[in-house]
């Protein structure tokens, strides 16, 4: 054929060619074992090991909480970007700039609902996920580490929700970020009370470095903003990535292993395997504390279709969910900021308003005190139940169900006997009104009611022999108590942070 | 052949994007089909149709484009979609249709151009927005809802002197201010730095959001101008122990005063915008004409002084509050002695300063002042003052025949407190002495010189009496002082 | 080994081509977003008062919307300001025509290009009498060369 014939047939074939380029394998897998090694090689899909573990399809299991909250995670950086395109961070633009996006800007007003709804949904679902992996023993060997890393998730995705809290720039959001900076200034109480303020002030230092002033201002929002649409989301996909990478390290998502294997699924049939003894290769069946890449097929699905349906779904689920709400519910926008005018009362986001009630007792316990405690102990949960047994068996078992309801009910009837206390008589400063506030920092509502909780945790250690029951009974115990603590702030505190049964008693200014 | 463990998630799959799909669906309906505006646009297409006189004209109302209209003013900050429901609200010819496709009543489009001025800068609400029940923004969260129509007159003070706009234009606030002013609110309340303290100042009343307001009693819409009209109804209805005294108002007079503390804003607008009589206003402020002392009278002291020819009592304050437009009592004081006591107040008492650094009133308008008060009658060359004499013997007088009315201690009762200290350093020995041996006419004060004082006791009386003088003189009052012995310094 | 038989699964086709019609849909909304519905800017359409105020043979440089208005015995009509080149300003000579200062493009009085690197003529605007009577000039609205309007 002459050079211009060649010419002329390769420009035909291309868009056929172009396809087969596309794909190394030049076409679609339709075999089992053409999508276990697409699974593998493929960029996207070899996230996933090429088989699954039946049990941890299972969604009374998980729930898919995990999943829900990648799934969130992507909604919201989509929707996300999407606000970018006209949110302007500037103090006398944000507003604007937001009411234009709920009125003018196309699919906006839904945009920003979706963005809202799916944020408090992702914060909602991280301290639910956290729950499922405590009580389902999933932090244990050789998961320790991935629990750290799922703490430092944790913190990295209240900061997101935190920083982008501010951003519209209105009532809401300002008195909400004054509250939060004052909570980072609280390391003050301490060193007022001890006389160092003058030599070391780490809570002013915190305040400056989060504001950028001493006020909530123009520097603030553009800390905050910075933080929100780039720092934070690099720093919480890194980690989702080393999280999820772990994941695939220790072996995939826990399971029960003392009982025996569900069927595997081979060939679209179940089929009853043995485990064999024998190590192969990488794709093949590997057993033992050697490298676990893939497991041994006994109990196992192919991941392509059976992993990614279960994606699939929980994908769609968020997303359907979240459309259903952001449908009828308007984000709220309250009035522009207006530092003369405080709110009241002034209220952080749902997910800290326990705080802010502990807050309320003491700055310094509430705002850091406690918190660091929890994220101490939690993070230390692994290393001290180190027994490696009850993995994948929610509370470890009967015994463990029964700790679960017991410390619930302690951790209810103390947190609501504390709080019925402070309402209705006060605290030290009601009846010693001269009491140095070294006093109030170490004896107050939040201290007493760890106290409380470690005095009842260690109580279940001594009667059960077992620091899994324990950690149970501390973990649910504060459970309770956030909860408690969170309805208390959301509901039940009014103008002045006053008691009041409902908001329709709260007094009109 | 066993199940296929995904058959759940298909399940779980194919709802939930039914679902997806169904919602996204309706939200793009909602925003692209059943919007308020567009059905309001499509309407409005209709009449210009039926309205266009000739083939081009229906063509190009055919043609009319449905989509989101806004007017941008950067120079007031301004962005108002008003116009994306309101179509026709400059078209003469629409003085026909309902609303919203009606022109703008009484042709004021045609002298504020909606392209110049936007409509929040007049009628207040959120322009930003593009349906009615946030644009008007009344239960919701917004600081400035749309202003009812009766009170939309309140804008037209920013940009115009309101008495110099033609009848019938801003009438309900021409009126306010003259009520304001005849009703001597100014008495309590100050307005551009003049005024009494006892009442809050009222320079941007009309910017007040809910939030700055005592909203506990107010009943019905939660908006600055409700709390006005309330307020002008009953004040310490709705502001708990509030001193604020209310004659009567008819209902058209609590309108015109609430349109009035409605068009009280401080908002700078560029030059561009404000009207020649507007500027004549501010310049007339700082250059103000010669004082009219009557006018001064009503407006700052006929609040609790009344008339002044007699004294009163005021139920609100518990006090009694003196005539100082009594003859007897102008006749026995000079002009300066006068001004002393209209520049320095009371203190202590219910009586503010006046002065320029107080009331905020220039010297010339207390000159004023003072000139009205003297036509109650001139002054009289006062009888020189008894030596005095000795304070123990005064103070044995005093107790008996004084204490009864001034007070132990001259604190005052129902009469005046002797031992106020601009009391002191305004009054001379003289006029001490003539009021004790004359007497008030038309007060309770009777003629001790008549009923048989002698100047020796009255002299006695002013060594008491003068015990209370303060002890350091105020450098800074120009009034004269009796020095320790008793003899004037002029 | 066995592979999976091959049979239609139309519970799992119908979950998938939902899920892709779903974020197909989703993605056409969002796509639409970027592009503004309303214009940010001040209104292009220009009332310039009453029509009797422009004499006949005067020409009038309307800055706020860059155009030009002219009056003849014909009537009115609005040549556009901005150069059709890269955008600047041009300006205006008396019985010559426009000149631009950036490139060096020349038009005539009708606005057609005699000279310079304009590919286009200046356009014409469209005039219109408001409801209001006012002359009305809709600086994004072209008419062709020559259309004249008579009050």
């Amino acid at each position: 054929m002459t050079p211009i014939q060649e010419f002329l047939e390769n420009l035909k074939q291309t868009p056929q060619h172009l396809r087969e380029s596309a794909m190394r394998t030049g076409k679609a897998p339709e075999t089992d074992r053409e999508r276990s090694q697409s699974t593998f090689h493929n960029l996207f899909l070899h996230l996933q090991s090429v088989r699954t573990d039946r049990r941890s399809l299972r969604f009374a299991y998980t729930f898919g909480l995990g999943l829900i909250l990648t799934a969130s995670f992507v909604v919201l950086t989509i929707t996300g970007i999407l606000l970018m395109v006209y949110y302007k961070p500037g103090v006398e633009l944000a507003y604007h700039s937001v009411k234009d996006i709920h009125f003018v800007v196309p699919a906006g007003r839904f945009i920003r609902n979706i963005h809202r709804w799916s944020a408090h949904l992702m914060v909602l679902a991280v301290f639910l996920h956290m729950a499922r992996v405590f009580y389902t023993g999933s932090y244990k060997r050789p998961r320790e580490f991935n629990w750290l890393i799922g703490l430092v998730l944790l913190v990295l995705t209240l900061g997101l929700s935190f920083t982008g809290y501010l951003l519209p720039w209105d009532q809401l959001a300002y008195w909400a970020v004054t509250i939060g900076a004052n909570i980072a200034n609280s390391p003050r109480e301490v060193t007022d009370a001890i006389g160092v303020t003058a030599w070391f002030d780490p809570g002013r230092f915190q305040k400056q470095l989060l504001l950028g002033a001493n006020y909530v201002g123009q520097e603030s929002l553009i800390r905050f903003y910075v933080l929100h649409v780039a720092l934070l989301p690099m720093a919480i996909t890194a980690f989702m990535g080393l999280h999820f990478w772990r994941v695939r390290k220790d072996g995939g998502l826990s399971r029960d292993e003392s009982l025996p294997a569900p069927p595997a699924r081979i060939g679209g049939r179940d089929v009853e395997v043995f485990a064999p003894t024998k190590t192969y290769g990488l794709m093949a069946v590997v057993r033992g504390r050697t490298p676990v890449v893939g497991r041994a097929p006994e109990g196992s699905v192919p991941s392509w279709p059976n992993l990614l349906w279960a994606e699939i779904a929980a994908f769609m689920f968020t997303v359907a969910v979240t459309l259903v709400l952001s449908y009828f519910f308007d984000a709220p926008l309250k009035e522009m900021a207006n530092p003369a005018i405080p709110e009241n009362p002034a209220k952080a986001p749902w997910y800290f308003l326990g705080l802010q009630e502990l807050v309320s007792y003491s700055a310094f316990m509430g705002g850091v005190g406690i918190p660091s405690v929890v994220l101490l102990g939690l993070g230390l949960i692994p290393y001290l139940d180190r027994d490696p047994s009850g993995v994948g068996i929610w509370f470890g078992g009967p015994a463990g169900r029964r700790t679960f309801w017991q410390s619930a009910g302690y951790g209810l009837v103390s947190v609501l006997a504390l709080l019925a206390v402070t309402v209705n008589y006060g605290w030290l400063r009601t009846w010693f009104p001269t009491i140095p506030q070294i006093a109030i920092i170490i004896f107050n509502p939040a201290t007493v009611i760890v106290a409380l909780y470690a005095a009842w945790s260690l109580w279940v250690l001594r009667r059960t022999s077992s620091i899994r029951m324990s950690a149970i009974a501390l973990f649910t115990c504060f459970l309770a108590g956030f909860i408690v603590l969170t309805a208390m702030g959301s509901i039940f505190r009014g103008p002045n942070w006053h008691f009041y049964w409902w908001p329709s008693q709260w007094p009109v200014h | 052949m066993s199940g296929d463990p995904s058959r759940p998630f298909k399940w779980i799959t194919a709802v939930c994007s039914v679902v997806t799909i169904g919602f996204l669906a309706a939200a793009a309906v909602r925003e692209n089909i059943s919007a308020d505006w567009r059905g309001y646009q499509v309407g409005f297409r209709g009449i210009l149709e039926a309205k266009a006189t000739g083939d081009a004209a229906r063509a190009t109302a055919r043609n009319l484009p449905i989509e989101i209209r806004q007017i941008v003013v950067p120079a007031l900050h301004t962005v108002d979609r008003c116009v994306s429901c309101h179509l026709g609200i400059d078209d003469p010819r629409m003085t026909d249709q309902p609303n919203p496709h009606r022109t703008h009543p009484r042709k004021l489009l045609a002298i504020h151009r909606v392209e110049k001025f936007g409509c929040t800068v007049c009628h207040q609400g959120q322009g930003a927005a593009l349906n009615f029940q946030e644009a008007k923004a009344e239960e919701y969260f917004w600081d400035y809802p749309l202003l009812p129509a009766k009170y939309t007159e309140a804008t037209c003070g920013s940009c115009h002197d309101p008495r110099a706009l033609p009848a019938g234009s801003a009438d309900k606030l021409v009126l306010g201010m003259k009520l304001f002013e005849q009703k001597g609110c100014n008495g309590c309340h100050k307005l551009n730095g003049k005024g009494g303290p006892l009442g809050p100042a009222l320079d941007n009343e009309g910017f007040k959001t809910k939030h700055e307001l005592v909203r506990a009693s107010l009943k019905g819409s939660q908006t600055n101008w409700n709390w006005f009209a309330e307020h002008f109804r009953d004040p310490s209805g709705i502001v708990a122990g509030s001193l604020m005294p209310m004659p009567a108002l008819s209902q058209p007079q609590v309108e015109a005063l609430t349109v009035f503390m409605l068009s009280l804003r401080q908002r700078d607008f560029p030059a561009e915008y404000l009207a020649p009589d507007k500027i004549d206003e501010q310049y007339a402020r700082l250059h103000p004409p010669a004082p009219d002392g009557a006018a001064i009278y009503h407006r700052y002291c006929a609040a609790c002084h009344d008339t002044g020819l007699h004294t009163r009592w005021d139920k609100k304050f518990a006090r009694f509050v003196p005539g100082i437009r009594n003859a007897a009592f102008v006749r026995t004081e000079d002009d300066e002695c006068l001004a002393e006591n209209i520049r320095e107040g009371r203190p202590g008492t219910r009586m503010p300063g006046w002065g320029p650094k107080a009331g905020g009133l220039s010297e010339a308008e207390v000159a004023a002042l003072v000139a009205y008060l003297r036509t109650s009658a001139p002054a009289i060359a006062l009888p020189a003052a008894p030596p005095r004499g000795d304070a123990a013997r005064g103070a044995a007088l005093f107790a008996q025949e004084c204490a009864g009315c001034h007070g132990m201690d001259g604190k005052g009762l129902i009469a005046p407190a002797l031992a106020n200290p601009v009391f002191q350093q305004a009054a001379t020995d003289a006029f001490l002495a003539q009021t004790i041996r004359a007497g008030r006419e038309n007060t309770p004060m009777p003629a001790f010189g008549r009923a048989g004082f002698s100047e020796g006791q009255i002299g006695d009386l002013l060594a008491y009496i003068r015990k209370w003088q303060p002890p350091v003189r105020n450098a800074a009052l120009p009034g004269r002082h009796a020095t320790q012995e008793g003899r004037v310094t002029p | 080994m066995h592979d999976s038989p091959k049979r239609r699964d139309f519970l799992g086709l119908a979950a998938i081509w939902s899920a892709v019609i779903a974020m197909g849909t989703a993605l056409a909304g969002v796509m639409r977003l970027p592009k503004p519905a309303v214009q940010p800017g001040p209104l292009r359409v220009f009332k310039l008062g009453d029509p009797g105020q422009f004499a006949v043979g005067s020409a009038t440089r309307i800055e706020a919307g860059n155009f030009f208005l002219f009056r003849e015995e014909q009537g009115f009509h609005a040549i556009s300001s901005v150069c059709t080149h890269l955008g600047c300003i041009v300006a205006h000579n008396e019985g010559e025509g426009f000149a631009c200062p950036c490139h060096g493009s020349r038009f005539s009085t009708d606005g057609s290009v005699v000279g310079g690197p304009a590919p286009a003529a200046l356009p014409w605007l469209e005039i219109a009498l408001s409801p209001d009577g006012q002359l009305q000039v809709n600086a994004e609205s072209p008419v062709p060369k020559g259309t004249r309007f008579r009050v």
